[in-house]
């Protein structure tokens, strides 16, 4: 025990040092962190009447942050199942990077459902045995169960592994393999769940089809991946932790072919509401084209569109995709982006729009509403900071208490012949 | 020092009273809400109408400022008497039914036998249609009573002898505050439904027999301008709240091709 | 919980605030510093009976649950915050659904006329909020007749693609996604168009009860779907459910002014909300429990409104499914909605 201890000890002392970059990246998130709580007191002592949700949108900014994170969580599949399935070994030397950002993405998933909450208050009348837990009616209670199951079994594994390394013991592979199995299934039920909360619902035309689930996990496997990609980038370019071309190549590949999904079932939605067009595709026709002179969203799904296209035009082409220098965070950025929206705005906000009665009506967010976003983006980065810093100050051999495991380091004279980026 | 007290003590004094005036001034501009008003219409403007009451510490109706009209009962039975015998054709024997009389809301009803006696207007001798020389506010044109469209008269319906009563089939009285019993003469399907409670208004217990106060026909409807203007138009209530954000509803009048305004002739 | 035994009427007329400050008067020695320190003794004194009753009501059970012993303290407590609140004796009833008894509704769409009293009546008896947010549960949808002149026949779609052109006026015409809820014309109705209310239809399956994470808004045995507002949590799933837009939410502290609210109460009916809650149309059950009329048939000027007991083959509702053509609002759903609409 005293050894877990000193552990959890050494990895916190460890991740909140650094050099004044280090500083600097905290304070600015710090800064949004501390507007947030602003937000947060306004919004849980007022109520939602400081967001500009209505009856008619009664969801919106922070719903659609939800949707996206859940996506950037499961997307932790995308390192683990290469690693342990098809034993990519250069991925599998940082696996646990996936695993934490998975932590901080659920982490952000709870910000933005007690921001969701008209009642945070009351969030105990769900806990069974004192409460009432719907299970198996709600689909609801179904998202709870596996994004909580999702959130243990990554602090498990993930820390179960840097544990053991930090301790120089070898894993239990008894013990931990099936938990990796599990979390890889895992990781695909919590967006197929989510998929299911909102295509479930046949009073939201826009979201009622059951290509929803596919959708949501090819978004994200284009959208996570992007992001671990970025965040390997800034950490190899930072630290002396080795993480190979081969392991940010192979994600590439999966951003590019995700992306490819992802944008050929958009198409197919477009196709398959366009050309009957029915009462059922005013939401998509409001999104892509708007109605009655009301175009809130015309700009943000356009916009998505071109990001999306131009970014797997870029990933296709090796030439750009192995530039890791420069248009392969672009291309991920772009795909980052152009996902969030379709995800977001272009998801969760036009389904409302009209009512199921017909009333059309727009939606933008209030102040409120992005500092708090802004904030819960800023906490979930603040919390992966940590633990991927702790996490790599495990990897590279700082953070040991005996046994010999051989650091993933890179040296500094070899990291400029061995990267491209 | 003191100076300076006594000067910010003047500011404090005159803001005060510039903004006591201030206030003053802007409560007489803000344009006042239009009281509730006491005497609401209960179905269309011009028909029966209530006076709002306390009874007992609590209102017997409450109505709207926009409109004038009954918005919310309080007691359903405000202003009623007995309807009468109601035979039930159910499991159940009797149903208890009101009315409100309808004598006190004619606008002519003094009652009618204070004239139509046979001396001061002597009874007619006919059901022949006629000019008419008094009433033409209710019937414009005698010669041309749209009602059943030439097939009757005003004393088709209207009880030559006693014209504080309606007249039946077998030249029996039928009470003006019943008025039912003499439309149901033709309009058989109508009344059906009515004493079904599929036509017209019931206020009161939707319960099995329960307490019912029954709208009789002439409290919606015209009899004499039936054809003309079968109900009297009336102006609705506010429309709700925009969504938060929106600053119009122009977006709903896509397709503005529509006579603007109202109808005179509605087609129910 | 002596005190709560009260009568509302009295707890009214003689609040434990009197009291506290009678009390005072007769300890404190001077006048002046009696006013201010009585003053702050009434807010602690109010502030902790408030907040006395809001931890009991936060810890209490879902409605459903509850014994009747739990159900009748709850009301109690209620009684006695809102009859403080609102300065009136406030009754919350707790009347169980009535036996033998299945609510239906019936709407001669024929017939309205769309003057939204039923609106106004429904708000008036239910204690919705009044602005910000401004709470109706009922909404009245104006539709187009449709207007097909032979000027429009060479126009609307699909003009440009070649396949047809012409013989097409392309028009609105009955009940569609696209009518106007913001209609404000001089008077009612308009020439060419008609109006189609809508409310919460009681489903038999229900979407909202299915997505509810906690149950607090479930089916009783009359049919109404009801909602303890006090468990709800306000995840607002039921809301996105809801295919015929019927349920609100409030949003912030709900503006019901004291002068405005209606102090017959029932627990699962018209009892003032909080912030935070969904709420809609519950067929007014603190009134028909007691067979009562809802509010909105009975204000409706032209009787298109029809409310009765579905088990009763007597009753209008039932007179009305057996004479007349009648269907439910988005049938293809397979909610089974108890609210008919119907044509002469």
């Amino acid at each position: 025990m005293r050894h877990k201890i000193q552990f959890a000890i050494d990895f916190v002392t460890y991740a909140v040092r650094g050099g004044p970059k280090f500083y600097l990246w905290m304070l600015g998130l710090g800064f949004f962190i501390l507007l947030m709580s602003y937000g947060a007191f306004r919004q849980f002592t007022e109520g939602m009447i400081v967001t500009n949700y209505n009856d008619q949108v009664s969801w919106g900014l922070y719903e659609a942050q939800f949707v996206f994170l859940v996506g950037v969580a499961a997307a932790a599949v995308t390192v683990v199942f290469p690693s342990y399935v098809y034993h990519h070994k250069k991925l599998k030397e940082i696996v646990v990077l996936g695993e934490m950002l998975a932590i901080a993405a659920v982490f952000m998933v709870i910000i933005f459902i007690m921001f969701h909450m008209g009642r945070p208050d009351r969030l105990w009348h769900l806990l069974p045995v004192i409460g009432i837990f719907n299970w198996p009616n709600s689909m609801l209670t179904w998202d709870v169960l596996v994004l909580n199951g999702y959130l243990g079994l990554n602090a498990v594994c993930g820390f179960y592994y840097l544990y053991k390394r930090y301790s120089g013991q070898e894993v239990n592979k008894s013990f931990y393999m099936p938990l990796v199995y599990i979390s890889i299934v895992w990781a695909l039920s919590i967006h197929t769940v989510t998929a299911f909360l909102i295509n479930t619902m046949p009073s939201r035309p826009m979201w009622f089809h059951s290509m929803m689930p596919i959708k949501f996990i090819s978004t994200a496997f284009a959208a996570g991946p992007s992001m671990i990609i970025i965040a390997f980038l800034v950490i190899r370019k930072n630290t002396k932790l080795k993480i190979a071309d081969e392991a940010i190549e192979l994600l590439a590949q999966i951003v590019t072919w995700c992306l490819g999904i992802a944008i050929f079932l958009t198409i197919a939605e477009v196709v398959t509401e366009l050309y009957p067009s029915t009462e059922h595709s005013f939401s998509l026709k409001y999104l892509m084209f708007g109605m009655h002179g009301l175009t809130g969203l015309v700009a943000w799904y356009w916009s998505s569109i071109v990001l999306m296209i131009s970014a797997f035009i870029l990933l296709l082409t090796p030439r750009f995709r192995k530039d890791h220098r420069f248009f392969l965070p672009l291309a991920c950025a772009m795909t980052f982006a152009g996902i969030w929206i379709d995800k977001g705005m272009g998801l969760v906000v036009p389904a409302f729009i009209p009512t199921p009665i017909g009333e059309l009506s727009e939606y933008t967010p209030s102040w409120i509403e992005i500092i708090n976003s802004l904030g819960g983006w800023a906490s979930g980065l603040f919390l992966f900071t940590l633990l991927v810093k702790g996490a790599v100050g495990v990897l590279l051999g700082d953070l040991k208490n005996g046994g010999e495991w051989e650091p993933i380091v890179i040296s500094e004279e070899s990291k400029e012949e061995s990267y491209r980026g | 020092m003191g100076n300076l007290r006594k000067i910010f003590g003047m500011a404090v004094f005159t803001a005060m009273l510039a903004g006591g005036l201030y206030a003053g001034a802007s409560a007489q501009d803000a344009p006042s809400e239009p009281a509730e008003p006491t005497d609401c219409f209960e179905s269309r403007d011009g028909y029966s109408s209530v006076t709002r009451e306390e009874v007992d510490g609590k209102t017997n109706v409450k109505c709207s400022k926009e409109t004038g009209g009954v918005l919310w009962w309080g007691d359903p039975y405000y202003g009623t008497e007995a309807m009468g015998e109601m035979p039930v054709p159910a499991d159940y024997s009797r149903e208890e039914a009101v009315v409100k009389p309808r004598t006190t809301q004619l606008r002519y009803y003094m009652p009618c036998t204070q004239c139509h006696n046979g001396s001061m207007v002597p009874y007619p001798k006919n059901k022949k249609p006629r000019e008419l020389a008094m009433h033409q506010d209710i019937v414009p044109d005698s010669m041309d009573l749209q009602h059943g469209r030439g097939a009757i008269w005003c004393l088709d319906c209207h009880n030559p002898r006693n014209r504080n009563t309606f007249i039946d089939h077998n030249g029996g009285e039928i009470s003006l505050n019943q008025p039912q019993k003499l439309c149901g003469k033709c309009h058989g399907e109508v009344y059906s439904d009515w004493r079904d409670g599929i036509h017209g208004k019931r206020i009161g217990q939707w319960t099995k027999g329960g307490k019912k106060r029954w709208w009789v026909c002439t409290e919606c409807h015209n009899p004499h301008m039936v054809q003309t203007k079968r109900f009297q138009p009336i102006k609705p209530e506010k429309a709700p709240a925009l969504p938060k954000g929106m600053k119009n509803a122009n977006h709903e009048r896509h397709g503005e091709h529509k006579s603007e305004g109202s109808a005179e002739k509605t087609g129910h | 919980m002596s005190d709560d035994k009260k009568k509302p009427e009295e707890t009214a007329v003689q609040g434990p605030k009197e009291a506290t400050r009678r009390g005072f008067l007769r300890d404190a020695g001077t006048l002046t510093a009696a006013t201010i320190a009585g003053a702050a003794a009434l807010v602690t004194q109010t502030d902790e009976a408030e907040a006395k009753a809001s931890w009991a009501e936060w810890f209490q059970k879902n409605y459903r649950l509850m014994t009747d012993e739990e159900k009748k303290e709850s009301v109690e407590r209620l009684e006695k915050r809102y009859s403080e609140e609102y300065g009136k004796a406030t009754t919350v009833d707790s009347s169980p659904a009535m036996e033998g008894v299945l609510f239906g509704y019936a709407l001669n769409i024929q017939k309205c006329i769309g003057c939204r009293r039923c609106v106004h009546a429904c708000v008036k008896e239910n204690n919705q909020s009044r602005n910000n947010p401004e709470i109706q549960w009922i909404r009245v949808v104006k539709m187009e007749k449709g207007n097909f002149t032979t000027e429009n026949m060479d126009k609307g779609y699909p003009k440009d693609y070649g396949i047809q052109v012409g013989g097409n006026a392309y028009e609105n015409a009955g009940v569609t996604l696209e009518g106007e809820h913001y209609y404000t014309p001089e008077e009612v109705p308009e020439k060419g168009s008609f109006y189609f209310p809508m409310q919460c239809m009681q489903c038999e399956k229900p979407p909202c009860v299915k997505v509810c994470p906690v149950r607090t808004t479930y089916r009783e045995p009359d049919g109404i779907v009801v909602i303890d507002y006090n468990w709800c949590i306000g995840c607002r799933m039921c809301i996105s459910a809801c295919p015929y837009w019927a349920r609100r939410f409030n949003w912030g502290e709900p503006n019901l002014p004291q002068e405005d609210m209606n102090p017959v109460t029932h627990y699962l009916g018209n009892r003032p909300r909080m912030k935070g809650v969904a709420e809609k149309c519950t067929f007014c059950l603190q009134r028909t429990r007691k067979g009562r009329y809802t509010a909105c048939v009975e204000v409706c000027p032209v009787g298109a409104r029809k409310f009765g007991n579905l088990l009763d083959p007597e009753s209008e509702v039932r007179k009305i499914l057996e004479k007349k053509r009648v269907f439910r609002l988005k049938a293809d759903l397979n909610t089974y909605p108890k609210f008919f609409y119907f044509i002469d």
